[in-house]
């Protein structure tokens, strides 16, 4: 099917005019009519209005009762209509299917054909009734074997990651507090139905998609959902015709930080908005990772160029003469000893490699081919929430004494700190630490205070670590003021507030504490601390406080102000009875001590990794749930948007025009939210792309984010996604490749993934980049390599047909250099070090830097393959005239050499041979060619350690494993040669020694002769070396 | 990736090639300009011509190293090949299958022998030499005028009764045939050790002797025809030959019947060369 079909099938339209809509279109094509069925109930029951509904209505939908919940018979009933509550697992490829897959792509396809066209040359010779050998059924033997191993040992490789995968999965059954028959139970949350009854309180997961009935300050984590950090309110009231925005419904799977709360369920299992969207998830097809194209590509070429060298010789056999069966023998001789049965081991073994090497730098690779994807991306659309950041809120900026602070946001408190000398920050202290109710669980006294597990929400959280860094011993210190009296916070007075005993038992005043939202804060307030001092507020602090809060609003931060009373002794002396609800005590006329800012920061190694990327042309999108402002700062912070670079709005503000004055090419960045995205045309968002080339989304939902990947795509770019949420899944799925979080990250989104940080460290991406890249150029390398020693196997047999020679080299030797003495050779070259800074360079363009080039293809079987053969060749005749047979008796000896009833052949001196000897001879000559092909080999894996670089430049001992395994390859031969019972088994002859010198001088032809080619491209970039022999 | 994905349809394709072929806006044919392909060309032919050369001077200078006389090497010719004439294959090595009925059943097996016997006549070896000595004929010098060595006599004559002379049939027409053993000839090669080496023939089951007659007498290759000296030395010389006239071969029956050479220096045990030190065959003659 066609990308551009692909693409429309999943265009997404969101009608309602709310960014979150969850109404989705899903156009079908091409697809059965049952599929398309099934995805229009899924589209029919995205359509949520239970929030709207009052609760009687919701009483009468679901057959409940507010306070009763469900009798047991009708859960029973209704769980047996819906099944269990909870996600299905994605429909899992079944693992016969898996190793089907292993065994059918393009190269195991092409030695698939290869093999059975062996079995039909065996069958035709047997049927002519030649059955003295049996070589075509041992190299159709071979052939599968090869092809079924290397399919073993790339299933094992991925049963391996899904393992990894799998132990991610948390087994312990969910508990939930369900109200059914008017009593409580604790039941597995997969018993739920919709209707239940159910109760909530801080630290639980919601079980199912809540509608909220009553609520006391509960508050939950969406993050996962919608990329928001900020913890959201959950109450009875509908706030938002969207379900998604409103606070009256809770999802699935999203956390319950504080608070309580009842609610009637309205979804289960896979019909939840998360369940939803994973099931989305498995609706987008994975990509084909480009070097699987690669590896086509090639498959392509090398099958080409097999068929017509076949086909060229097919056509001289006949003309010289031979029977149309013997020429039908031929060709497929031929097209077979073109199949390079060794690469796929190679490629294999060295995808593996580096999926090891990136495992040890804790990257999971699930696809061994998305190894190389990382090396090709050209753009990471990356989440912004807990992948970028580390998805908890820290108190990054102060403001007192007219002035603004900022505070250490480093994860392990390494930065730098502020000026705490000021009596107003002892003040400031003083307030963030007793008004403040959220409180460390016990027993983590050895744990780094960042680290700690908070009861509390988010912001209380944050500033309770941050007090705890700076003042020290919190729980103590709040124990020294003891606590009077507070008022929690709630949404109508949008404050919190306390009233604490002086711990100076001298001085028997009160001290009132309060923090809240800061405009409503100041309001209560009348003086101000400046240096210890209280001042009057007046106009002019009033606009300095005005400015700091813009300047930290505008940085995405989320703010509170902080003011404190010293209340009179006299009026309210110890033991004074402070009343919560009727507020006896003055709640204005206080002294503002400061403004906390607070925002969940970047992760310490996201800058320079974003920084690295650019380097290495890479760019970088950020796409986030979240608000636009916190977004735009995370990303300048980052570096996602660079310094200096201006959005559109920036410079319409900077140059007092309006925004639609502004010519969009000036900005380089730019922030689209989802409200924007959805009136948008894909072109329209193509030629955004296209223009900006500093990009943000924020607000998106997640078939947004899988719609800017596509956009992405289109533009030719090759996608890396990273995300940890279930919102980011489908993303991951449709991206070429998808990054998951080990830690942060849902299962949801590992399912999706082919690749997992386990350390969730973003800079882990660099290193697959990398290592990537790396791998590309290796495999080019190994690849070249491989494919250069296919000629010198090649023309034995084209002499062989043409002047018609005794054959120099069989078929089972062949097979012998392919799959054992030259593997580990060509595996080694993964080992080799980059020639240059390859994370300096731009992506590769997947359209005009192919793995195996033109240059490279031509360069290996034209120029180094040839050389390869003269010196196998120059070998042969050796061999044979040190024997008896002058060259040119041999030409044209086919015919008697191979007449096995002609038992007194003469050779040059007139010696008589049997057809016996004449074999044994024949295998000398097939081990003599070996060795030929063996020793150049060498020569040739000198070479390819580098493609620019003199091999002296690359260090030439440098790469051990390389040196290991010419060594093993040369005992190999030896072993081959000389062990006892050789001959008859596999056709090796032991040979003499001076046989095994004299391709040396090719070696060293090849190697001087690639040394002066290495030299003319480097002296002349650009020129005719360059282009012609360059690969 | 996506462009990349995009099925072409047909014509696109063919269009695509076309360009390919023929590119008119960069004046590209097949990829490259014509001056280009001029430059990859030469490019081609230098690097052909200078590997060529290069492998040309290796096999001339192995040439050069080669004794014209005798090879460096003889690796594979430890022990000397046995062949049957008359030499005809059937499904499992040598056969000689006829009825006594029938003279084209055994004609075929009549002119094969002829024809191998007429190197042996006495026209052909005219400027061999009688040899009569009973030992090894060293020659350590060459003569002139073509710088080479005697070769020693052996004519059809020494066969007696299978030599075709007498009987032209050789006994084929009276149930007794004759075949002719041959051992191949290798340079400087001594076989039996200073005794002459002997056929030997006998039933491939039983191993019990085969009733024949031997010719020359006893059945042995005359010591005075080895060395042999190559073909460049001896350009007319001989194999020595051993005919033996089966006697008793029992009617319409199968015998599978091996003639091995006795003598030192020649085995016959190789297991993958049936043809080493001795010949095995297969006779059946109808009536």
């Amino acid at each position: 099917m066609g990308k551009a079909d692909k693409y429309d099938m999943y265009s997404v339209e969101m009608e309602k005019p709310s960014g979150g809509d969850m109404e989705v279109k899903i156009k079908k094509k091409k697809k059965g009519e049952q599929k398309k069925e099934k995805l229009e109930n899924m589209k029919k029951e995205m359509d949520v209005n239970d929030h709207q509904l009052s609760i009687e209505e919701l009483e009468m939908k679901y057959r409940t009762n507010t306070t009763k919940g469900l009798t047991s018979a009708v859960a029973e009933e209704i769980l047996l209509r819906d099944g269990p509550n909870e996600l299905k697992p994605p429909k899992g490829t079944p693992e016969y299917v898996k190793f089907a897959r292993q065994l059918a792509g393009g190269l195991q396809c092409l030695m698939w054909v290869a093999a059975a066209i062996c079995l039909i040359a065996f069958g035709i010779q047997c049927g002519q009734g030649d059955l003295t050998s049996a070589d075509n059924l041992y190299l159709a033997i071979a052939l599968i074997a090869v092809v079924v191993v290397t399919g073993c040992f790339g299933y094992y490789q991925e049963f391996k990651s899904t393992n990894i995968i799998a132990s991610f999965k948390n087994l312990v059954p969910q508990q939930a507090t369900v109200i059914r028959d008017g009593d409580k139970f604790q039941i597995n949350a997969n018993q739920l139905v919709v209707g239940d009854l159910v109760e909530i309180k801080g630290g639980d997961r919601v079980p199912a998609d809540v509608r909220i009935i009553t609520g006391q300050g509960c508050k939950v984590d969406n993050s996962s959902l919608t990329g928001e950090s900020e913890p959201q309110t959950r109450a009875p009231e509908c706030t938002h015709e969207s379900p998604l925005e409103t606070r009256n419904i809770a999802f699935f799977s999203t956390m319950c930080l504080e608070g309580t709360a009842t609610g009637i369920i309205i979804n289960t299992g896979d019909r939840t908005i998360i369940g939803r969207i994973a099931s989305l998830a498995s609706g987008v097809e994975n990509e084909k990772t480009p070097i699987a194209i690669e590896i086509e590509h090639f498959v392509d070429i090398i099958a080409g160029l097999a068929i017509f060298f076949g086909a060229t010789f097919f056509v001289v056999a006949m003309v010289i003469g031979y029977p149309f069966l013997k020429a039908m023998v031929f060709f497929m001789a031929i097209v077979v000893a073109y199949v390079p049965e060794g690469l796929l081991a190679t490629v294999t073994v060295c995808l593996s490699l580096t999926a090891k090497r990136l495992a040890r730098k804790n990257c999971v690779v699930k696809n061994l081919e998305a190894v190389e994807t990382l090396g090709s991306t050209s753009v990471i659309c990356s989440d912004k929430t807990g992948t970028l950041t580390q998805n908890r809120m820290t108190v990054s900026h102060l403001w007192f004494d007219n002035q603004i602070h900022t505070a250490d946001t480093t994860e392990d408190q390494s930065g730098q700190s502020f000026d705490q000398s000021s009596e107003t920050w002892r003040a400031l202290c003083k307030v963030v630490s007793l008004c403040n109710r959220a409180s460390f669980k016990s027993g983590q006294d050895n744990v780094p205070v960042p680290k700690r597990i908070v009861i509390g929400d988010a912001s209380e959280t944050a500033l309770l670590k941050f007090s705890e860094i700076t003042l020290g011993n919190v729980m103590e210190y709040r124990e020294r003021f003891k606590k009077a009296c507070e008022i929690p916070f709630n949404s109508t007075n949008k404050f919190q507030l306390s009233i604490h005993e002086l711990d100076d038992p001298r001085d028997q005043r009160h001290l009132l504490v309060m923090k809240g939202a800061p405009e409503r804060i100041l309001e209560r307030c009348s003086t101000i601390m400046i240096k210890g001092q209280e001042l009057p507020l007046d106009e002019q602090w009033k606009e300095a406080f005005q400015t700091a809060y813009m300047d930290l609003g505008g940085l995405g931060e989320r703010v509170l102000g902080f003011c404190h009373l010293y209340l009179p002794q006299s009026e309210y002396p110890r033991g004074y009875n402070f009343d919560s609800d009727e507020m006896n005590f003055p709640t204005s006329g206080l002294c503002f001590a400061g403004l906390i800012s607070m925002i969940d920061p970047p992760r310490a190694t996201v800058p320079d990794a974003v920084m690295k990327c650019r380097t290495a042309g890479i760019r970088v999108i950020m796409v986030t749930g979240d608000h636009p402002i916190t977004a735009k700062a995370i990303a300048a912070s980052v570096g996602i948007i660079s310094e200096g670079s201006e959005t559109v709005e920036d410079i319409a503000t900077r140059l007092r025009i309006p925004v639609e004055q502004v010519n969009k090419r000036d900005a380089r960045a730019c922030v689209v939210n989802g409200g924007q995205l959805k009136d948008m045309e894909t072109e329209e968002l193509v030629e955004i792309l296209k223009m900006h080339p500093e990009m943000v989304f924020a607000r998106t939902s997640p078939q947004q984010k899988l719609i800017i990947v596509e956009s992405c795509q289109k533009l030719g770019a090759i996608v890396a996604v990273t995300g940890d949420g279930v919102n980011d899944s489908p993303a991951l799925k449709k991206a070429d490749i998808g990054v998951a979080m080990g830690i942060a990250g849902s299962d949801a989104a590992k399912n999706a993934a082919d690749m997992i940080l386990l350390d969730d460290n973003f800079a882990s991406i660099v290193t697959g980049v990398e290592q990537g890249r790396l791998i590309f150029d290796n495999l080019k390398k190994s690849i070249a390599y491989t494919l250069t020693k296919n000629i010198p196997e090649l023309t034995p047999y084209l002499i062989y047909i043409t002047v018609s020679v005794p054959l120099p080299l069989g078929c089972i030797t062949i097979l012998f250099i392919e799959l054992c003495t030259d593997i580990f050779p060509s595996v080694s070259l993964a080992y080799e070090k980059a020639e240059s800074d390859i994370m300096h360079l731009k992506p590769r363009n997947p359209r005009r830097d192919r793995l195996v080039n033109e240059a490279l293809a031509v360069y290996s079987y034209f120029q180094i393959g040839a050389i390869q053969s003269f010196a196998g060749f120059t070998d042969y005749f050796t061999a044979m005239a040190q024997e008896g047979w002058y060259p040119l008796k041999c030409v044209g000896l086919r015919a008697d050499w191979e007449n096995d009833h002609l038992q007194d052949l003469q050779d040059s001196y007139g010696q008589e041979w049997t057809f016996g000897q004449r074999l044994y001879q024949e295998y000398t000559c097939y081990t003599v060619f070996f060795i030929s092909i063996e020793m150049c080999q060498i020569a040739d894996v000198l070479i390819r350690k580098t493609r620019r670089l003199s091999v002296f430049q690359q260090g030439f001992f440098r790469n051990k494993v390389l040196v290991i395994a010419i060594v093993f390859q040369l005992c190999l031969g030896c072993f081959l040669c000389y062990c006892p019972g050789m001959p008859n088994i596999f056709n090796f002859m032991p040979i003499r020694f001076q046989w095994w010198l004299v391709p040396l001088p090719y070696g060293l032809l090849i190697f001087v002769y690639d040394e002066i080619r290495k030299l003319g491209v480097r002296r002349h970039p650009g020129g005719w070396w360059d282009k012609e022999l360059y690969y | 990736m996506a462009t990349l994905n995009e099925k072409k349809t047909c014509s696109q394709r063919m269009e695509n090639f076309q360009r390919f072929v023929w590119n008119p806006d960069t004046g590209q044919l097949m990829g490259r300009t014509l001056i280009n392909w001029v430059w990859i060309s030469l490019y081609y032919v230098a690097f052909y011509v200078v590997v060529t050369g290069l492998f040309a001077l290796s096999i001339y200078s192995l040439m050069k190293t080669l004794n014209p006389y005798t090879p460096d090497y003889q690796d594979r010719l430890k022990s000397p090949g046995v062949t049957l004439r008359p030499d005809k294959y059937g499904e499992k090595g040598l056969e000689i299958y006829y009825s006594l009925s029938s003279n084209n059943s055994w004609n075929g097996f009549v002119t094969t022998l002829e024809n191998f016997l007429a190197a042996y006549n006495e026209s052909v070896q005219r400027d061999n030499k009688n040899c009569i000595g009973e030992d090894y004929f060293f020659q350590n010098s060459f003569h002139p005028p073509n710088h080479t060595k005697c070769s020693c006599k052996f004519t059809r004559e020494m066969l007696e009764n299978c030599s075709g002379l007498t009987d032209p049939t050789f006994g084929y027409s009276e149930g007794k045939p004759c075949v002719i053993i041959k051992m191949n000839r290798i340079i400087n090669f001594l076989p039996g050790n200073g005794t002459a080496p002997k056929v030997n023939c006998t039933t491939l089951e039983e191993n019990r002797l085969v009733d024949a007659h031997y010719y020359p007498a006893n059945g042995t290759f005359s010591l005075h025809y080895f060395p042999y000296y190559g073909c460049k030395a001896q350009p007319t010389y001989v194999n020595p030959l051993v005919a033996v006239k089966l006697l008793n071969i029992s009617l319409n029956k199968e015998v599978a019947i091996v003639c091995k050479v006795v003598g030192a220096r020649i085995t016959s045990g190789n297991p993958h060369d049936p043809y080493e030190g001795k010949v095995e065959f297969k006779i059946r003659i109808k009536n």
